[in-house]
C-alpha cells in the first residue's frame, strides 16, 4: 500500500466533494446531515455517563438528612429543616421549610441567602410555573413570596419545581415528627452503591442496542448519493485512472462528508444540549453542563467516523464496475454465502453461552464476553439479511405491474434494499430481546405495594394536634373526594416512652368513628363511644397481654408521655376480629370510636386519612393536597398505586424508551433519504414510465412493496434474532423463559410504522419525480 | 399552418412557457395516418416540448391538440394516460428501459399495464423482438446490451401494443452512424407495416431522412417544410 498515493486519491476525492456544483454540495450536505446526527447522538451517548454522575452528586451535596442517632444541639451553625415535597398534577415538587438557628446555618447548594419566613426561593422552572396561568391550585400550597432563585447547583435538572421557603418554630417537630437539625448539607461519607449484575446487564446490552443502529445508520449516511457519484467518477476512468484509485477517489469524497458530518454534529449536539436544558422527557431533565462528551470517547468518535466512511465506500464498491465510458454496471454480484454469516450468530452465542446462569447468584459475569456477544448477534443481523433477502427475493413469483417492478428491482440491487432496512432490524432484535429481559425481571424489581385502590386512591399523613371529627369533615367537602376513612393512630407502652428502659410491651391505638373502624374490624355493632380490642393480626403479642381492666398504658407522642396522656383500660372493651385495613394489613391493639376517646388524649394521635376520589374532576388529587395543606402544612400526602418500581430499574426502562425513540427517528429519517435519493436517481425513468401511461398509483405501489418485501424480511429475522438473544439473556438472569408477544408485537410494528411512514412521506416527492419535468434534457 | 383533412393529429396555435422561457410560441403541428413526420431543429427550440404536448405529457398553456377528432384538454389525466397507454407509443434517446426488468419484460410492460396476462404480453413482446432483432436478447437486462440493441428493444416497446402514433424523441441520439440507421429503418418500416404514424424529433438530416414531411421549429415556432429530394 502506497501512503502517498492512498492520500493523494483520498485528497482528490475531498475536493471533489466541494467542487462537484449542486449536485455535489446536495450530496455533501445529505452526507453531512446524515453523519451530523448519528455523530449529535453518539456523542450524546459519550456524555451521558458524565450527566448521571453530576447528577448523583448534586443529589448528594444537598442530602439534608442526619447521619447521626443523636440530635445535634442548637447552635451558631444548626439548621432545622423540614420536608414538605408535594406533586402538581403528574409533577413533583421537592420543597423544604427552613429555618437557621444562628449566623453560621449551612446553606444548601445554589441557595445564597436564608428566605425570611413568608419567603421561599424557587428553581427558575418553579418561578414559571407559578407565573404562569393554571398554577393557581399550587400557589394556595405555597403562599410565600418569591424572594430569589435556586442556582443550578443545588438542582438536579433544569425543569426540577424546588422551592426552600423560610419557616418558624420547626423545632416543634423535631424527634421524628418531620423536622431535623443539620450542621451541614450533604453526605459526609458518599458510598457508591453496588450496582445489581442484573441492571448492569441491562445497561450493558442497551448501550449496544441503541449505539449499533447508529452505526449502521452513519455507515448507509456515508453512502448517501453514492450511486449518481461513482457515475460521475467514471469520468476519471477516462483520463486514466485505474479501478482503485477512482474506488479511493469515491471515499475519498466520502470521507469529506464525514468530516462535514463531525462538524455537523457538533453542531447539532451543541443544539441539542441547549435545547435538553429546557425540555424534560419521562420526568427527567439535565443542565445543558451536565451534558459534556468524555474527552476520550470524543476523540474515539471523530476518528472512527471518518475511518468508517472510507471503509464502507470501499466495501460498498467491491461490485461496482467503473468504466471509462461512463457506464457503470453493477457487476452480477457473487452469490451471498451464507457460512461466513452464520459465524458472527453463532459466535456471539458461544460467547454468551458459558455466561447462562451467571448474572443471577454472584454478579460474576463478563462484562466484555457479554457486550462482544450481544454485538456479535447484532452484527449477525445485518450478514444475514443481505443474504435473506437475495435467497427469498430470487424466489418470489411475478404477480402484478407494481409487484414486479418491486421484486425485479430487488432481484438486481438486494444489497440496497438490505442495507435500508438493516437499521431498523438491528434496533427492533434489540429492543425485543430487552422487552423480553424487563419482561422477565419485572417482577423482581416492581413490588405489590398491598394498596387496594378499590378502598382508597390517596393517603394523607396529619401529624398530632388536627381535630379530629373536623378534620375528616374538611377532607369529606373537598371537591372530588367521594369517601373519607379517618383514622388516628398512636403507639400505648406499658411504662412511660421517656423511661429509662422505655415500654417492655407496646399495643396500637386505632381511633375512628364506627364507619371507619368497620374499615379495620368486622364489627357487630357499634356506636359511638364503643371500644374494641382487636384479635387476629398476625404481629401482635403484647394486646392480649395488656388487655387487663385497669391496666394504664402510656401513649407515645413527641415530647415524651405525660401524665395526661395515660389511658386506664376500663371495663366493657370488646373484642373482635381485625380485619385488612386499606393498606391491607390486619392491624392489632385497641379500636376507639371517637367518643371513647379521653380528651386529653386527642391532641397526641396522628391522623392517617384515607379517601376516594372521583378522578374524573379536575385536579381532584390537587383540591386534596390543598386541603391537607390547610389542615396542617406538615401534612403528607401519598398517591397510591398498586405497585411500586425499583427506581433505577424505572430510570433504566425510562432510558430505554427514549433511546429507542430516538434512534427509531434517526433511522426513518435514514430511510427517507435513501428513499429520495433512490427516486431522484430514476427521475427520468419514472417521468417516461408515466409517459407511455404508467399509472401512479402502480408506481406508488412498486414503491411500498419495494421496502414492505425487505422489511418484513427484516422484521421476522430481527424476530427471530430477538427472540433467541432474549431467551439468552433471561437464562444468563436464571430467570424462566418466557415470550412477551405483546411487547414482542408491538416492537415489530413499530419498526413497521415507522417503514409505512417513510413511504407516505416519500410519496409527495415520488408524484413530483413522475412529472413530465423528468423528460426534459435541455 | 391549415389542417390537412384525415389528419390523426392536429395542433394549433400552442404556446407553453418555462419561467420566461418561451419554449412553444404558435406552434402548428398535424400528421395523418401512416405518416413519418420529423420535426426538425437546433437545440433548445422548443421541439421536444411540442412532441410533449402533442402527447399529452405536458399541458400547453394556451392552443388547442386534438386527436381523432378529440381535444386533449378537455381529457383529464387519467383519460390522457389511457390514451398513451392504448394509442401512442414512445421511444426516447437513452431508451428508458427499466433496468431491473429483462428486455422481453420491458417490451410486455405497456400490454401488462393494460391488463393483459404476463404470458400472454410476453409472448406478443417476443414476436415484436422478433421484428427488430433483439429476440436473442429477451432473457437479458437493458444493462447487459449495448446501445444499440436497447434502442430497438425501445422501439419494440413501443409498437407493442399496436399504437395509432408513436413519438421518438431523439430515438438515434445516443448512438452511432450505423446503429442509428439501422434503428431508424427498422421503426419506420415496423410503423409502416402496422400503419402507425410517427411523430420523429431530432437535429439530424439523415435521421429525418426516413420522414415523409419534415416541420421545423425555431423559437417555438414551427414551419412546414417541403421535402427536398
Amino acid at each position: 500500500m502506497n501512503v502517498r498515493q492512498w492520500s493523494r486519491d483520498l485528497g482528490l476525492g475531498v475536493r471533489f466533494a466541494f467542487t462537484g456544483g449542486r449536485e455535489g454540495w446536495i450530496r455533501a450536505v445529505l452526507t453531512a446531515v446524515g453523519v451530523g446526527l448519528g455523530v449529535a447522538v453518539l456523542l450524546l451517548t459519550t456524555a451521558i455517563p458524565n450527566a448521571l454522575a453530576v447528577r448523583h452528586e448534586r443529589e448528594e451535596a444537598r442530602l439534608d438528612y442526619s447521619f447521626s442517632a443523636e440530635v445535634p444541639r442548637k447552635a451558631d451553625d444548626t439548621l432545622l429543616i423540614v420536608e414538605t415535597d408535594t406533586t402538581f398534577r403528574d409533577k413533583d415538587v421537592r420543597g423544604r421549610l427552613v429555618e437557621p438557628e444562628g449566623p453560621d446555618a449551612p446553606r444548601p447548594p445554589g441557595v445564597d441567602v436564608y428566605p425570611a419566613q413568608g419567603e421561599m426561593v424557587v428553581s427558575p422552572a418553579l418561578k414559571r410555573l407559578l407565573a404562569s396561568g393554571g398554577s393557581a391550585l399550587l400557589r394556595e400550597r405555597l403562599p410565600y413570596r418569591i424572594v430569589g432563585t435556586i442556582g443550578e447547583s443545588g438542582l438536579i435538572g433544569s425543569q426540577e419545581l424546588a422551592y426552600y421557603a423560610g419557616g418558624s418554630g420547626l423545632a416543634a417537630y423535631l424527634d421524628g415528627d418531620g423536622a431535623t437539625r443539620l450542621t451541614a448539607f450533604g453526605n459526609p461519607k458518599p458510598t457508591h452503591e453496588a450496582t445489581d449484575p442484573v441492571l448492569v446487564l441491562l445497561i450493558l446490552v442497551m448501550i449496544v442496542v441503541l449505539l449499533m443502529p447508529v452505526a449502521v445508520f452513519i455507515a448507509a449516511a456515508v453512502r448517501f448519493g453514492g450511486e449518481r457519484r461513482d457515475r460521475r467518477l467514471a469520468a476519471l476512468r477516462l483520463i486514466g485512472s485505474d479501478g482503485r484509485m477512482t474506488r479511493r477517489v469515491a471515499a475519498g469524497e466520502a470521507m469529506a462528508g464525514a468530516l462535514l458530518g463531525l462538524v455537523a454534529g457538533t453542531g447539532f449536539f451543541l443544539i441539542g444540549r441547549q435545547v435538553a436544558g429546557s425540555v424534560e422527557v419521562l420526568g427527567m431533565s439535565a443542565w445543558p453542563s451536565y451534558l459534556n462528551p468524555s474527552p476520550l470517547l470524543a476523540a474515539l468518535v471523530a476518528l472512527a467516523v471518518p475511518a468508517a466512511a472510507v471503509l464502507v465506500t470501499l466495501f460498498a464498491l467491491r461490485g461496482v464496475v467503473i468504466e471509462p465510458l461512463g457506464v457503470v454496471r453493477t457487476a452480477r454480484p457473487a452469490r451471498r454465502r451464507l457460512w461466513w454469516r452464520l459465524l458472527l450468530p453463532v459466535g456471539g452465542l458461544a460467547m454468551l453461552y458459558p455466561m447462562i446462569g451467571q448474572g443471577r447468584t454472584n454478579g460474576d459475569f463478563n462484562q466484555y464476553l457479554v457486550t462482544g456477544g450481544v454485538l456479535l448477534l447484532l452484527v449477525g443481523v445485518t450478514a444475514l439479511l443481505p443474504w435473506l433477502v437475495e435467497t427469498v427475493v430470487a424466489r418470489l413469483g411475478s404477480g402484478g405491474v407494481a409487484w414486479q417492478l418491486a421484486v425485479r428491482r430487488l432481484q438486481l440491487s438486494s444489497g440496497t434494499a438490505a442495507r435500508m432496512v438493516n437499521g431498523i432490524a438491528v434496533a427492533v432484535a434489540g429492543a425485543i430481546a430487552l422487552q423480553m429481559l424487563f419482561a422477565g425481571v419485572d417482577g423482581d424489581y416492581t413490588e405489590s405495594t398491598g394498596q387496594d385502590l378499590r378502598r382508597a386512591q390517596l393517603q394523607v399523613t396529619v401529624p398530632e394536634g388536627a381535630p379530629l371529627d373536623a378534620t375528616a369533615e374538611k377532607f369529606a367537602d373537598t371537591k372530588g373526594v367521594t369517601k373519607v376513612t379517618a383514622l388516628w393512630e398512636g403507639y400505648l407502652g406499658d411504662a412511660s416512652w421517656e423511661s429509662e428502659n422505655g415500654p417492655t410491651r407496646t399495643s396500637e391505638l386505632t381511633v375512628g368513628d364506627c364507619a371507619a373502624l368497620r374499615e379495620v374490624a368486622k364489627l357487630p355493632s357499634c356506636k359511638d363511644g364503643d371500644m374494641f380490642v382487636l384479635d387476629g393480626s398476625d404481629y401482635d403479642g403484647d394486646t392480649p397481654v395488656l388487655n387487663k381492666p385497669g391496666t394504664k398504658l402510656y401513649l407515645e407522642e413527641p415530647g415524651g408521655s405525660r401524665d395526661e396522656s395515660v389511658w386506664t383500660i376500663p371495663a366493657g372493651v370488646r373484642e373482635v376480629p381485625s380485619a385488612k385495613d386499606p393498606r391491607n394489613l390486619k392491624r392489632g391493639g385497641f379500636a376507639l370510636t371517637t367518643g371513647a376517646l379521653p380528651k386529653s388524649l386527642a391532641a397526641s394521635v396522628r391522623g392517617e386519612v384515607y379517601l376516594s376520589v372521583d378522578q374524573s374532576v379536575p385536579d381532584a388529587d390537587d383540591h386534596v393536597r390543598n386541603t391537607a395543606f390547610h389542615v396542617d402544612p406538615m401534612a403528607s400526602l401519598m398517591t397510591w398505586s398498586a405497585t411500586k418500581q425499583d427506581r433505577k430499574y424505572a430510570s433504566i426502562r425510562s432510558g430505554l424508551l427514549i433511546g429507542s425513540a430516538c434512534v427509531l427517528l434517526l433511522i426513518g429519517a435514514s430511510l427517507l433519504v435513501s428513499q429520495l435519493e433512490q427516486l431522484r436517481d430514476r427521475r427520468k425513468l419514472l417521468s417516461s414510465l408515466v409517459a407511455f401511461g404508467t399509472r401512479r398509483r402502480t408506481l406508488g405501489l412498486s414503491v411500498l412493496w419495494q421496502t414492505a418485501i425487505p422489511i418484513a424480511l427484516g422484521l421476522l429475522l430481527a424476530m427471530a434474532v430477538g427472540l433467541t438473544l432474549g431467551a439468552i439473556l433471561l437464562r444468563m438472569t436464571d430467570t424462566a423463559i418466557r415470550v412477551d408477544w405483546p411487547s414482542v408485537l408491538a416492537m415489530t410494528g413499530f419498526g413497521a410504522a415507522v417503514v409505512v411512514l417513510v413511504t407516505l412521506l416519500s410519496l409527495p416527492p415520488l408524484i413530483r419525480l413522475m412529472r413530465p419535468d423528468g423528460l426534459r434534457t435541455e | 399552418m391549415n389542417a390537412p383533412g384525415g389528419s390523426l393529429l392536429v395542433a394549433e396555435d400552442l404556446k407553453k412557457a418555462y419561467g420566461p422561457t418561451m419554449a412553444l410560441d404558435g406552434a402548428a403541428f398535424s400528421i395523418h395516418p401512416g405518416e413519418v413526420v420529423a420535426v426538425m431543429g437546433p437545440s433548445g427550440s422548443g421541439k421536444s416540448t411540442l412532441l410533449h404536448c402533442l402527447a399529452g405529457i405536458v399541458t400547453p398553456d394556451s392552443g388547442s391538440i386534438r386527436y381523432d377528432g378529440q381535444e386533449l384538454a378537455t381529457m383529464n389525466d387519467a383519460r390522457r394516460s389511457l390514451l398513451r397507454r392504448t394509442e401512442f407509443g414512445f421511444v426516447f434517446q437513452f431508451g428508458q428501459l427499466v433496468p431491473e426488468l429483462t428486455c422481453v419484460e420491458n417490451v410486455a410492460l405497456p400490454l401488462r399495464l393494460n391488463g393483459t396476462s404476463r404470458k400472454q404480453a410476453e409472448r406478443t413482446a417476443l414476436g415484436w423482438m422478433e421484428r427488430l432483432e433483439v429476440d436473442d436478447l429477451a432473457k437479458k437486462r437493458p444493462g447487459e446490451v449495448s446501445g444499440g440493441q436497447g434502442q430497438r428493444v425501445a422501439v419494440a416497446r413501443s409498437l407493442v401494443t399496436s399504437p395509432r402514433l408513436i413519438f421518438a424523441d431523439e430515438p438515434t441520439g445516443a448512438l452511432d452512424s450505423l446503429n442509428g440507421e439501422r434503428v431508424m429503418e427498422l421503426l419506420t418500416e415496423a410503423a409502416r407495416s402496422a400503419n402507425a404514424a410517427v411523430v420523429l424529433v431530432t437535429h439530424e438530416a439523415r435521421v429525418a431522412a426516413y420522414s415523409d414531411r419534415e416541420i421545423v421549429v425555431r423559437d417555438g415556432k414551427s414551419r412546414d417544410m417541403e421535402r427536398v429530394v
